[in-house]
C-alpha cells in the first residue's frame, strides 16, 4: 500500500485560505490503512479546519466526502455533484489520487493535504514500514521475499556489506540488517542455494529516471 | 448584563450508570449550557467527534469513562483516553487551549463526582479568554 502522512495544518491553511468553499475529499484505501487519509482522518481534518477558521473568526464552507479510491475514475465521479458548489478540492489521497482528481475535475484547483511517502506494509498497529521502492525489476524470489533494495541501507544485491553487528545495520542500529533477514529467511525455507546465483545490479533506468512509468495491458483496455 | 452560560458537551459511558430513566434531562436542565450525550462505551468516541463538537458550538468537551480495568469492552476506556489526548494535541497545533477537552475516569453512579468535575471544568473554561469563546461555528 501507499503510505502517507498529513501535512502540517499551517501548510494546508496557507494553500486553501484564499477559497471560500472547500471540499475535503478522503481516500478509503491505502491512506486509510496508514491512518492518514481515510474516512476518519477526513472528518478529523474537516473538523480541525472548521475549528481553525472559527478561531480566526472566518467562516468558509467546509464539506467532507470520502471516496473508496481516489485513483479510479468510477469512484472519483461519485463526488461530481459536490464539486461545482466548491472553489477547491483538498485531497487526502496519495499523489496519484491528487492528480487523478485534477484530470477529472479540470476546472478545479486540487490541493494535497498529505505527503506521500512510500510503498509499505503495516508492521503493527500504528507502525508502517517501507518495503518496496517500485524499482521495476522485482528479485524477491532470489532473496526469500525480503527486498535488498529497501531493507538494506546500502541497497546491496549480492550479499551483506560486513558492517552489521548482531543483526543490526551499521548505518542505523535501530534498523535490522536487510541481509541478515534475507539469510535467516532463506535458511528457514531451505533455499540458501538461491544465493549462489548472481543477481545483476538494479537497472535504475526503469525506475524514477526517464519520466513517469506506465503499465499497459491491452487485454484490460475497453 | 446577563452572561451567556458556558456551553459544555459531556459524553458519558452508559456503563457508568449515572442517570436513572428520565434523570439525564433533569440534570442537564439544572445547568444551563450543558448537553449530556450517553454513548454505549467511551471507546466509541473518535478524535474527530471531539473536535467537531468544539467546531459546532461547544466551548468545552468532557469525556467521562469507566476505570480502565472496569471497561465492559476491555479496551474502550483506554482507547478513548488515547483519542482524547490525540484531540488535545490537535488543539495545541491549532493554538487553541488543549484543556477544552477533558477526559475523566469517573466512579460509576457518582453524580456528586460529576457535579464537582463539571464545576471545575466550567471555572477552567471561563478563564480562557478569546479563542473559541463567542466565535461562530465554521
Amino acid at each position: 500500500m501507499i503510505v502517507a502522512e498529513l501535512k502540517e495544518i499551517n501548510e494546508i491553511r496557507k494553500m486553501i485560505d484564499r477559497y471560500e468553499a472547500i471540499l475535503v475529499v478522503g481516500c478509503d484505501s491505502c491512506v486509510a490503512e496508514c491512518a492518514a487519509g481515510g474516512n476518519r482522518e477526513t472528518m478529523l481534518l474537516a473538523a480541525a479546519l472548521k475549528l481553525s477558521y472559527k478561531k480566526d473568526r472566518k467562516n468558509p464552507v467546509i464539506t467532507e466526502a470520502c471516496l473508496d479510491r481516489q485513483c479510479v475514475d468510477d469512484f472519483i465521479e461519485r463526488i461530481a455533484h459536490l464539486v461545482p458548489e466548491h472553489d477547491v478540492i483538498l485531497s487526502l489521497g496519495c499523489g496519484a489520487g491528487v492528480q487523478a482528481l485534477a484530470r477529472v475535475y479540470t476546472d478545479k484547483p486540487i490541493i494535497p493535504a498529505l505527503d506521500t511517502l512510500f510503498i509499505g506494509e503495516t508492521e503493527m498497529r500504528g507502525v508502517w514500514q517501507e518495503n518496496c521502492l517500485g524499482c521495476g525489476q522485482c528479485k524477491l524470489g532470489y532473496f526469500g521475499a525480503v527486498c535488498p533494495v529497501t531493507r538494506c541501507s546500502k541497497k546491496l544485491m549480492n550479499g551483506p556489506c560486513g558492517g552489521s553487528k548482531g543483526g543490526r545495520c551499521e548505518v542505523d542500529p535501530d534498523v535490522p540488517c536487510g541481509w541478515d533477514m534475507i539469510m535467516r529467511r532463506l535458511e528457514a525455507i531451505g533455499e540458501l542455494d538461491r544465493l549462489k546465483e548472481y543477481v545483476p545490479p538494479v537497472n535504475w533506468a526503469t525506475s524514477h529516471s526517464g519520466g513517469p512509468r506506465r503499465v499497459v495491458r491491452e487485454d484490460q483496455k475497453p | 448584563m446577563e452572561t451567556e452560560p458556558t456551553r459544555i458537551v459531556v459524553y458519558h459511558c452508559r456503563n457508568l450508570r449515572l442517570f436513572d430513566a428520565g434523570e439525564q434531562k433533569n440534570f442537564a436542565r439544572s445547568m444551563p449550557g450543558l448537553s449530556l450525550v450517553a454513548v454505549p462505551c467511551s471507546g466509541k468516541l473518535e478524535a474527530h467527534h471531539l473536535l467537531k463538537t468544539l467546531a459546532a458550538n461547544a466551548e468545552g468537551v468532557l469525556v467521562l469513562a469507566c476505570a480502565e480495568q472496569a471497561c465492559q469492552y476491555l479496551e474502550g476506556s483506554k482507547r478513548s483516553h488515547k483519542r482524547a489526548d490525540y484531540a488535545r494535541k490537535w488543539l495545541e497545533k491549532l493554538a487553541i487551549e488543549p484543556d477544552r477537552i477533558e477526559f475523566v475516569h469517573l466512579p460509576p453512579m457518582d453524580l456528586a463526582a460529576l457535579d464537582r468535575v463539571l464545576k471545575e471544568f466550567v471555572t477552567k473554561l471561563e478563564s480562557f479568554k478569546g479563542t473559541l469563546n463567542g466565535a461562530q461555528a465554521g
